[in-house]
């Protein structure tokens, strides 16, 4: 499945309105903030379509993956949006991440514990809240709610690291110990990044990951970023690959890198990072 | 206040990191409550409070919550955190899936821990504030009194993957 899709989903008290861009999408956050009517929403449309009084605008279907049978469901779908709250069983397993994995749709996933079978990205990784603009419906009887990316890493932080850490131990890797010298260390992978952080007794940290498939890891580092004394800055381009192919240094390849929701398909690439590898390659 | 508690031994919240807490683990404690709540659990003055402070929603009787969002709602529309919060604090035969709770909910988990001991499972590093506590992590047997140090317990031991 490629593309990014617009939902819009209301009934005449809540409406949601949010844009779904990649394979996996995780929504997490604190209670009472509506996901669980949204997925409660979606399963009623899916089941009664208008006749559940929900108006569901979307150009491709919206379904609901439950306990029973997910697997069959999942299997029997095709450029579909699959959402899952999180009283699923099975989205831990093995099996789970087998089934989304060359899936011909996109998955929503309701959870708060991290997910390590799958590669999601930092960047779909979101809170719900109420829209902030929601002046604009002055009057309204209705609650707009909408997504907010749950993690900002932008930020524009000044460091002179005493260490610098990257999860690649490849090329990527190479690349940053040539920029930073003798500093730099790879973790080997980015379960590791974690643990590493924890160790090291250096005060000034530097740590680059994949932010395309560091999602697993991301409330973790996070948490631990917010709790020590240690200064830790977190640097996460989607994949050192998408760095060379933003770039433009390999021939005009930044368009790439900005509709990648039009090229990255969920049938051949599990996450962005293996298609950006995949695209510099050939 | 929380000081003193720690020093006297009182009671205290108890948390697995993890898939398998044991016996009498109930995974999904949103259909849980759906089956088994009380009337009497729904309008007990701390579910009462919980569903304020949680939902934002005010207690009609046992069988209607009249929420700011959704209008009136049966207790079945409750969140899913403060239908766990309502099973931790009324049910103590089984253990209950904290995950369901955001970080909204942790002072809350942390009143009910001062009354008697509480256990739950968490699969992920929930923010218990910055005030000192005092939690016992139940797959090491450390008690921890800060994030910090909940965070190094879980790192260190790899609760949590990694």
């Amino acid at each position: 499945m490629l593309g990014r899709y617009e939902i819009r989903i209301y009934n005449k008290r809540v409406h949601y309105h949010f844009t779904i861009k990649r394979n996996i999408t995780v929504i997490q956050g604190d209670s009472a903030t509506g996901k669980t009517e949204l997925v409660r929403m979606i399963a009623d449309y899916e089941n009664n379509k208008e006749s559940s009084g929900i108006t569901l605008l979307c150009s491709r279907p919206c379904v609901v993956i439950e306990n029973a049978f997910w697997k069959e469901k999942i299997s029997s779908l095709s450029q579909c949006i699959c959402f899952i709250d999180e009283g699923a069983a099975f989205l831990k397993s093995k099996g789970f991440a087998e089934a989304i994995k060359h899936s011909d749709n996109y998955f929503v996933l309701v959870t708060r514990d991290s997910l390590e079978q799958l590669p999601y990205s930092i960047e779909e990784i979101y809170g719900m809240r109420q829209e902030r603009e929601s002046q604009k419906y002055k009057g309204a009887k209705r609650v707009y709610n909408e997504l907010y990316p749950l993690y900002n890493v932008k930020a524009d932080q000044r460091l002179l690291p005493d260490v610098v850490l990257t999860e690649d131990s490849n090329a990527g890797y190479m690349f940053f110990k040539d920029v930073f010298g003798e500093i730099c260390e790879t973790a080997g992978g980015k379960s590791n990044i974690l643990s590493r952080l924890l160790k090291t007794q250096e005060q000034e940290l530097l740590a680059i990951v994949d932010g395309a498939a560091f999602g697993p890891e991301m409330a973790g580092v996070m948490r631990y970023i917010r709790d020590t004394d240690k200064r830790i800055v977190l640097y996460a381009p989607e994949s050192f690959e998408y760095l060379l192919l933003k770039a433009d240094i390999i021939g005009h390849t930044s368009p790439v890198t900005e509709e990648t929701y039009s090229y990255a398909d969920s049938r051949r690439y599990f996450s962005w990072e293996e298609f950006y590898t995949d695209y510099l390659v050939r | 206040m929380k000081t003193v508690l720690i020093l006297k031994g009182g009671p205290m919240l108890s948390i697995y990191f993890g898939d398998d807490p044991g016996e009498g683990y109930i995974f999904n404690p949103d259909v849980f409550f759906n089956n088994m709540y009380e009337d009497g659990w729904i309008t007990s003055a701390v579910s009462r409070q919980m569903i304020q402070d949680i939902d934002g929603s005010e207690v009609v009787g046992a069988h209607l919550i009249e929420s700011p969002f959704l209008g009136p709602i049966p207790p079945e529309r409750l969140s899913g955190g403060v239908k766990t919060l309502i099973l931790i604090a009324h049910d103590q035969d089984h253990i209950f899936n904290a995950s369901a709770c955001g970080d909204n909910c942790s002072g809350w988990l942390l009143r009910l821990a001062e009354d008697r001991d509480i256990v739950i499972r968490l699969g992920y590093i929930m923010d218990l504030g910055k005030e000192p506590f005092s939690i016992k992590v139940l797959n090491t047997g450390k008690v921890v009194h800060t994030m910090l140090e909940l965070d190094e317990e879980i790192i260190g031991a790899h609760l949590l993957g990694g």
